[in-house]
């Protein structure tokens, strides 16, 4: 008596899942309306929805200071680094900004008497030696960082390249043993 | 022989239960029924990037078992039941924590699918309209390792937590 009540059981479950199933076939599962709050029974069973927003973000990492010593003002002076950008957003571009701290943010160093340009240039790659000229205050064209952390912990440790420049013209203007100086201010803007 | 030696065997182990040498496994009676209530959903809002983000609420955890005891069991709605929450492009992992005390900043941390048993519901209850308005709470942890990595945009998730008399 007892097996064929328990079989009665079972026939009767496997026809409510087979039917379960093509009701679910045909009539699309609504979206899960929460808080669910369970119900007196074993076990009993709820459901909460979590929400969280993650702003855009960048960040600019792996900055080295630049140093011109004993330039001879007959060869063109060029630096150029490798440095870590990072950018959360999905396609992971950015653009940068350069500001330099000579009169109207010009990219100039100073002997505290006088001035001389320089340039500034960003490849969206690292190693390069040349990129695309930056103008003061003004964003660039996008460029893409395969960064997947804020500080390149983790390969690749480096995704772009920064290089500075000093002309052979500019150079033949600067008075000889006087130390110039300048800061080179960049901006990272997600995009 | 053999039957003797079984019986031999049963014996022991009967004996050793009773003296408390074997823990014996905590079951609930076939009647008994659990109830999980006071459910919220949780907002974290704009994420602090640069540090960890928990959120916390008092639910209501009622057993019916002869020790209010009742085991937890949470799964998230990521791949492999994962604590995960989903811009629909990339995922945001979180961590679930669960205390039978109401008001806790702490609490035992779960791993999806898994069962944790051993909880004990102050509940009178089983919706906590009389006695205690709360019995348990749950939290929930967004790590600044991961929201700092996280891809820009809006993140959602189904927590669901089972209770389970004992």
């Amino acid at each position: 008596m007892t097996t064929y009540r328990n079989s009665m059981r079972g026939r009767v479950g496997c026809v409510m899942t087979l039917a379960a199933v093509a009701a679910g076939s045909l009539i699309a599962t609504p979206a899960l309306a929460t808080p669910h709050q369970g119900s007196l029974g074993n076990p009993s069973q709820g459901d909460i929805t979590i929400t969280a927003s993650v702003q855009a973000r960048a960040r600019l990492s792996g900055l080295t200071d630049v140093t011109f010593s004993n330039q001879d003002p007959g060869t063109a002076a060029s630096n150029a680094q490798n440095v870590c950008v990072w950018s959360n957003t999905s396609g992971k571009t950015y653009t940068v900004t350069a500001t330099g701290d000579g009169a109207s943010k010009a990219f100039t160093l100073s002997n505290g008497s006088g001035t001389v340009p320089y340039s500034v240039e960003w490849a969206g790659t690292t190693g390069q030696t040349s990129g695309s000229s930056l103008t003061t205050n003004t964003a660039s064209a996008s460029f893409t960082s395969g960064a997947v952390d804020q500080t390149c912990s983790s390969a690749p440790s480096t995704t772009a390249s920064l290089v500075v420049k000093i002309g052979t013209t500019d150079l033949g203007t600067m008075t000889s043993g006087s130390n110039y100086s300048g800061v080179l201010t960049l901006s990272i803007a997600p995009l | 022989m053999v039957h003797g030696s079984l019986m031999t065997r049963a014996l022991a182990l009967a004996l050793a239960i009773l003296a408390g040498a074997l823990p014996c496994p905590a079951s609930a009676a076939p009647g008994d029924k659990a109830d999980i209530s006071r459910l919220s959903d949780l907002a974290f809002g704009q994420l602090n990037m640069t540090t960890d983000q928990t959120l916390s609420e008092s639910v209501c955890a009622y057993s019916s078992s002869a020790t209010s005891g009742y085991a937890v069991q949470a799964t998230g709605d990521g791949a492999g039941t994962a604590f995960t929450l989903s811009n629909g492009s990339t995922t945001l992992p979180y961590e679930v924590r669960w205390s039978d005390s109401s008001g806790q900043t702490n609490g035992t941390a779960l791993t999806a699918g898994a069962t944790v048993s051993g909880f004990i519901s102050s509940a009178s209850q089983k919706t906590c309209n009389n006695g205690p308005a709360s019995s348990a709470t749950l939290l929930v942890t967004i790590r600044a390792a991961a929201s700092g990595s996280a891809q820009v945009g809006d993140y959602s998730g189904v927590l669901t937590l089972t209770l389970v008399p004992q």
